[in-house]
């Protein structure tokens, strides 16, 4: 019962985030917001796969790279094999995903800070790779260029700001919903149980190793979504794109919000996407404020935004129940 | 390929990765004490390098009067980082990692804006070079692999002799153990950490004159320092020596073969093989 009233709610939120998504176009259709709505689903695919990983305790220091892969995969096959976009949407993930089967058994042999570490190891592996290998294909230093817009589908032509927004909608939601449902499955809560205590879980039964590579894999092919839409809707790769600054963002983003629930990192990217671009023309202090804000929210909220109320609700009780026994403190002399 | 040329290119790599090495123990050592991975670690090295360009180039302070200066100071700064910031954070790796993601940026930032972007050259303290057995070294290099090794040692001999040392290598050891002991552990969680910090400070002035002084120039150094201590095992400190050695002795070799962006590749691939054989490091225990 209790399962089923917690799945409700979510379920309800997605259909909001979609509402809002199929609304904005409505309110405006400037270029620059129908730009910035596009980043923020962009950023909140990426957001919510990655939470999938943190939920069972990892912090994946190299979830921006499999963005990467399935960015690299789907601009390349489109341009030197001349597929569709509409094929090389499912074939970038699945390579992206394909990698992370390898690269996540290697990983997860390890935990805690040696985690983070080889992850990041990856990351770096795979940056240097884009950029210093193969210059003729993954177009080295300089980027890779000249790759198109998605072609057209059932009559759409997908050239414009709006119809590109549309898409990432539908990938957003779609992927916001998979995620919901797959958080209160029993896979959720499994996730949960490995993340609270992993040895305990472990000794009744469950297979911790697997449940975390699955996640790991099934987060990368997510990150490889979104890698193949940002290669057609950017236009242009370069492998710092995938490197160390975007995915501390990815951490500020995922992290500010709180990683308890799939609303964390909603919150979270939505605010600071914004953020993002108020402050673009002063880079240093966006990265200065942004620094600062992570430091602040882990010291002080380290749930998140999203658990304040919460938080504030228990200090308050705490507050309120201090008050009576400082009276009696009082009264006793 | 003659023998000359291999012995030259192993020299040319062990030279740097001994400064490597004192970046590696300072993470290695926080890491042991406070079981936190400074992901900023690199911005203290950044520090160091800082002082060494305003204290030595502008100022023109005697070199290894500078790099004394370099050490305090980049110390005090890893002092006050650990009052104000880790302090709460004592082994809770996963929120000190990413606390210490936001500080990479705050500083990072913060040396943007108080220095500028632009790279600084620090000019060499040392000119010349010497010709031992056919080899060719540099006096600069020379002068700076000594120095690193001498700051190795001499925090080896502090951790093994001195009473604030031991104090360290029994809270890294067991924290409550030492704690009943009558450690005072706050004092050592401090003192530890700013002594981690003051190492990388010490590599910073080491090598301003060889590289120059930018904002971002932390960043290579700490991803050495990485797989230097994932190679040689975390918390042991025979471990970060023995990785130094092996990175520089691979990278060394790796260069007389491909370019140097290249050559960064295959510490990682040296990483990943060592955890796939053996996970805790090669010295690393349980």
């Amino acid at each position: 019962m209790e399962l089923s009233r917690s799945a409700g709610v979510p379920s309800a939120g997605v259909a909001l985030i979609a509402l809002a998504a199929a609304a904005l176009p409505l309110v405006t259709r400037d270029s620059y917001y129908l730009d910035v709505a596009t980043t923020i689903l962009m950023n909140l695919t990426l957001t919510m796969s990655f939470r999938l990983q943190v939920s069972t305790g990892q912090i994946n220091m190299a979830h921006i790279s499999f963005m990467g892969i399935g960015a690299y995969a789907s601009a390349l096959l489109v341009t030197r094999v001349g597929l569709s976009f509409w094929a090389t949407l499912w074939i970038g993930p699945l390579v992206a995903a394909a990698l992370a089967v390898p690269i996540g058994s290697v990983a997860l042999r390890v935990s805690g800070p040696y985690y983070f570490l080889i992850t990041f190891a990856f990351s770096e592996v795979v940056r240097l790779f884009f950029n210093n290998f193969f210059e003729g294909l993954f177009g080295g230093p300089s980027g890779l260029v000249g790759i198109p817009k998605p072609d057209r589908l059932l009559g759409l032509a997908f050239d414009g700001k709006l119809e590109l927004y549309g898409l990432m909608a539908v990938l957003c939601v779609g992927v916001a919903l998979a995620l919901v449902r797959l958080d209160h499955s029993r896979f959720g809560l499994t996730a949960g149980a490995i993340r609270q205590a992993d040895l305990l879980a472990e000794t009744l039964g469950v297979n911790v190793f697997r449940y975390k590579l699955t996640t790991f894999v099934l987060g990368s092919f997510i990150a490889g979504l979104a890698g193949v839409f940002f290669a057609h809707f950017r236009r242009v790769l370069h492998s710092s794109d995938f490197g160390l600054e975007p995915m501390v963002l990815l951490v500020v983003f995922t992290v500010i919000g709180g990683t308890g629930s799939v609303w964390g990192p909603v919150v979270g990217t939505i605010l600071m996407t914004i953020a993002s671009e108020l402050l673009r023309e002063l880079h240093h202090y966006e990265i200065l404020v942004f620094g600062a804000v992570l430091i602040l929210t882990m010291l002080f909220a380290p749930e998140g935004l999203v658990a304040l109320p919460g938080t504030a609700r228990r200090l308050l009780r705490r507050l309120r129940g201090r008050a009576p026994a400082a009276a009696g403190v009082g009264l006793a002399p | 390929m003659s023998i000359d040329l291999l012995v030259q290119a192993l020299l040319n790599g062990f030279g740097l990765a001994m400064v490597y090495v004192l970046v590696a123990l300072g993470l290695t050592l926080i890491f042991s004490i406070l079981e936190i991975i400074n992901f900023a670690h690199g911005e203290f090295y950044m520090l160091g390098g800082y002082v060494t360009y305003y204290a030595y180039a502008l100022f023109g302070l005697n070199y290894f009067a500078t790099l004394g200066l370099a050490i305090l100071t980049v110390g005090l700064a890893g002092v006050v980082a650990e009052r104000l910031i880790f302090h709460d954070l004592r082994g809770k790796a996963l929120n000190a990692f990413i606390v210490s993601l936001g500080l990479l940026w705050v500083m990072q930032a913060g040396a943007q804006l108080a220095f500028g972007v632009l790279d600084k050259p620090v000019p060499s303290a040392f000119s010349g070079i010497v010709r031992v057995l056919g080899l060719v070294i540099s006096v600069e290099r020379l002068v700076v692999t000594l120095s690193a090794i001498v700051l190795i040692v001499a925090l080896y001999l502090f951790l093994r002799l001195s009473r604030p040392g031991r104090a360290m290598r029994a809270v890294a050891q067991d924290a409550d153990a030492a704690a009943l002991q009558g450690v005072n552990i706050e004092a050592v969680a401090a003192l530890g950490f700013g002594v981690g910090c003051a190492l990388a400070g010490g590599a910073g002035g080491l090598l301003a004159p060889v590289f120059a002084v930018s904002p971002a120039m932390g960043a290579l150094p700490v991803v050495k320092a990485f797989i230097i201590i994932i190679v040689g095992g975390m918390g042991s400190l025979p471990g970060a020596v023995l990785g130094g050695l092996l990175l520089g002795g691979v990278e060394g070799l790796g260069a007389l073969f491909m370019g140097s962006a290249a050559v960064n590749i295959l510490g990682f691939l040296m990483v990943i093989a060592v955890l796939l054989v053996r996970p805790r490091g090669l010295v690393g225990g349980a």
